[in-house]
């Protein structure tokens, strides 16, 4: 890593070393290096040189106060550039919504450090009026408690991508919400693997005794490893070590066996196709807008072509180019069976 | 003589001009700040690309006219720099850090946050980071921080919305159901509107400041409180939806268990809603596939109806 930092990232990193140098006084050289991703050298050489900062006429009241010895360095509270700095609109919509959120966590410490921390950003940032909801699914206590003391549970489960529902041992092991709802990454005793279940979609749920160590040891799942899709577009930004999790997010990724599904729709439904991750704009053909999405079971292929409306056309594969009018036949007889 | 390391000029350049009583012009920056070039026109240069290195990092720089031949003065106005003590205890500092590391923003504005409070670098996280929520910003991050200034400073905004330009009062912002959503006065069409922030087209542009106005019975939380089918103009009708056990716990979460006014034993149920718009109810009441049925009024089943039979000849045109 010794290629040219810009200028702009280095003047960021001393302002975070001497923004973290205040909080804890003096730290030892190693340590602030490794927390900084640095060499003990390069961390020398940059706070060195800022010791020799100031103003005309730089005297040594004039410079920053940054002591650097053998072992340690250390800066004082108060000094010019160690004050921490005023948070950007960006900056403070984040850590309000960060906090926010896991606050409405159910079953969140509502007078927790977290609940002060917020007040006191308030104080500062000026109350906004910024909410986070998160759903709360009637099983969600259940499984969040089997998750952290490692019990198995069994489950009445309704699968959407293929209209159906079952009963199944899992070992929670991971639970997130994501794109508005909670899931919770398992070990699936009847599929015999890992396997990402909504959890408002469990109907029932009774513990079933503790789970196997070898199984918990496995640990969560982490990213699809088999670098299996490219298609549900590469995570962003953040750069450090919980990225390769957050991969692990989207709700839905391809696997090998879903199927490739080209539709055209009217530019007006394009929308609801944004919202899908897997989902991709192709050439557009005859005029119209034709977009790719991959489809691992009809029911979910149904209930897109069903809200996307009428004018929606599967290109190909050709045997789902009836799926939609037959879907909106099957529920049309439920109407005509029972008439009221 | 060794070429002076830039970031040693740059913060002797934000030192002096923190430290300085008015605003400098660019030759008395020169005097008071070494390692500028010789040359007129490269240490302009140098000048110019410090003060946008200064500006991109949040640094309130600004030029003002001043007396005197130079015309031109810099100044950072230190009210702006500075962040008012927040007093974080330990504790407090260590659930900050969860929050940031539990929480996936799509980009790394939290940890900066957290670098200008004195939290910067590695923190060790204790324990799992459990349970984990994802409020991607992706698409809405341009806008949303704009909203967000705009509700803090009260200030107007106008964008282009869906194609239409709009002139909102921006009231609140929320993340719902994976999506964040703005809440506000529509001046134009003089109604509470809720926007989603990635699909605003173009990234808002706030007036001034405390130009922001609201009727005296506007009401963000009400707004927010409507589902979509609740945004039409026509009059409520109350409408009766038989939902099957296989979606019953879905719609339950969804609507909350006030809604629901009738359970079997076999895990069905029977919900209430108040709808303005048939049309956003049917395309919500679709997605439960063949699980669901609208029950009552005759009018809102037969629309249903309706739009179940225009799927009948593949690929027709509304």
């Amino acid at each position: 890593m010794s290629s040219k930092v810009d200028t702009a990232t280095r003047l960021r990193r001393l302002f975070a070393i001497l923004g973290w140098l205040v909080q804890v006084g003096e730290a030892p050289i190693d340590e602030v290096a490794a927390r900084f991703n640095l060499t003990p050298a390069a961390l020398v050489a940059d706070l060195e040189m800022a010791a020799c900062c100031g103003v005309p006429p730089y005297t040594p009241d004039e410079l920053l106060e940054i002591v650097v010895t053998d072992e340690t360095v250390s800066t004082r509270v108060g000094t010019t550039l160690s004050r921490p700095r005023r948070l950007s609109p960006g900056e403070g919509l984040a850590l309000a919504a960060s906090a926010r959120a896991l606050l409405s966590v159910p079953g969140s410490d509502e007078n927790g450090a977290l609940s002060r921390a917020l007040s006191k950003l308030d104080t500062v940032l000026g109350q906004v009026a910024v909410a986070v909801e998160l759903d709360s699914p009637e099983f969600l206590d259940e499984v969040r408690t089997a998750s952290s003391s490692g019990q198995r549970l069994t489950i009445t489960y309704y699968t959407a991508t293929t209209d159906t529902t079952s009963e199944r041992t899992i070992t929670p092991m991971s639970l997130f919400a994501s794109e508005g709802h909670w899931y919770v990454d398992a070990w699936c005793e009847t599929a015999g693997s890992l396997r990402r279940f909504r959890v408002d979609r469990i109907s029932a749920a009774t513990p079933a005794g503790p789970a196997s160590p070898d199984i918990l040891a496995a640990g969560a799942p982490g990213p699809d490893a088999a670098g299996g899709s490219s298609g549900s577009g590469g995570a962003d930004g953040d750069a450090d070590g919980d990225q390769a999790r957050l991969i692990a997010l989207g709700a839905y990724v391809p696997g090998p066996e879903s199927r490739r599904v080209r539709i055209a729709v009217d530019e007006s439904a394009t929308w609801l196709l944004e919202s899908i991750p897997s989902a991709k704009p192709l050439e557009p053909e005859g005029g119209r807008p034709v977009w790719e999405v991959f489809v691992g079971g009809d029911a979910w292929l149904e209930r897109l072509l069903l809200r996307l409306g009428p004018a929606a056309v599967v290109i190909d594969p050709a045997d789902y180019r009836s799926l939609a009018a037959d879907a909106a036949a099957r529920i049309l007889e439920r109407y005509q069976s029972a008439e009221i | 003589m060794a070429k002076l390391d830039p970031l040693e000029r740059i913060t002797d350049l934000l030192l002096v001009l923190l430290d300085a009583k008015r605003p400098l012009s660019r030759r008395e920056i020169m005097l008071r700040v070494p390692g500028y070039p010789e040359s007129d026109d490269a240490s302009r240069q140098g000048f110019v690309r410090d003060c946008n290195i200064l500006k991109s990092e949040g640094v309130p720089l600004v030029s003002s006219r001043i007396a005197g031949d130079d015309q031109v003065g810099y100044s950072i106005d230190a009210e702006k720099y500075y962040l008012p003590d927040l007093a974080l205890d330990a504790d407090e500092q260590a659930a900050l850090n969860l929050a940031v590391a539990g929480v996936h923003l799509g980009d790394p504005t939290g940890k900066e946050a957290l670098s200008k409070l004195g939290m910067g670098g590695q923190w060790p996280v204790r324990g799992a980071v459990q349970p984990l929520v994802d409020l991607s910003l992706s698409g809405g991050l341009v806008a949303l921080p704009v909203l967000f200034e705009a509700v803090r400073s009260k200030a107007v905004v106008t964008f282009t919305y869906r194609g239409e330009f709009r002139t909102v009062d921006v009231a609140g912002i929320r993340f719902r159901g994976g999506h964040w959503y703005a809440v506000g006065w529509d001046r134009d069409r003089t109604d509470a509107r809720i926007f989603r922030v990635d699909r605003i087209d173009d990234i808002p542009q706030p007036g001034d400041v405390g130009s922001a106005a609201f009727p005296d019975d506007f009401d963000p939380d009400e707004a927010f409180a409507r589902s979509p089918w609740n945004f039409g103009t026509g009059e409520a009708l109350e409408v009766d939806i038989a939902v099957d056990a296989v979606e019953a716990s879905r719609v339950v979460t969804e609507l909350g268990a006030d809604s629901v006014i009738e359970r079997t034993d076999d895990g069905a149920v029977v919900i209430r809603m108040s709808v303005t718009d048939v049309p956003a109810l049917v395309s919500w009441v679709m997605d439960f596939l063949d699980h669901a049925e609208i029950l009552r009024p005759p009018e809102v089943r037969a629309a249903m109806v309706e739009r179940l039979g225009d799927y009948s000849t593949p690929g027709a045109q509304r």
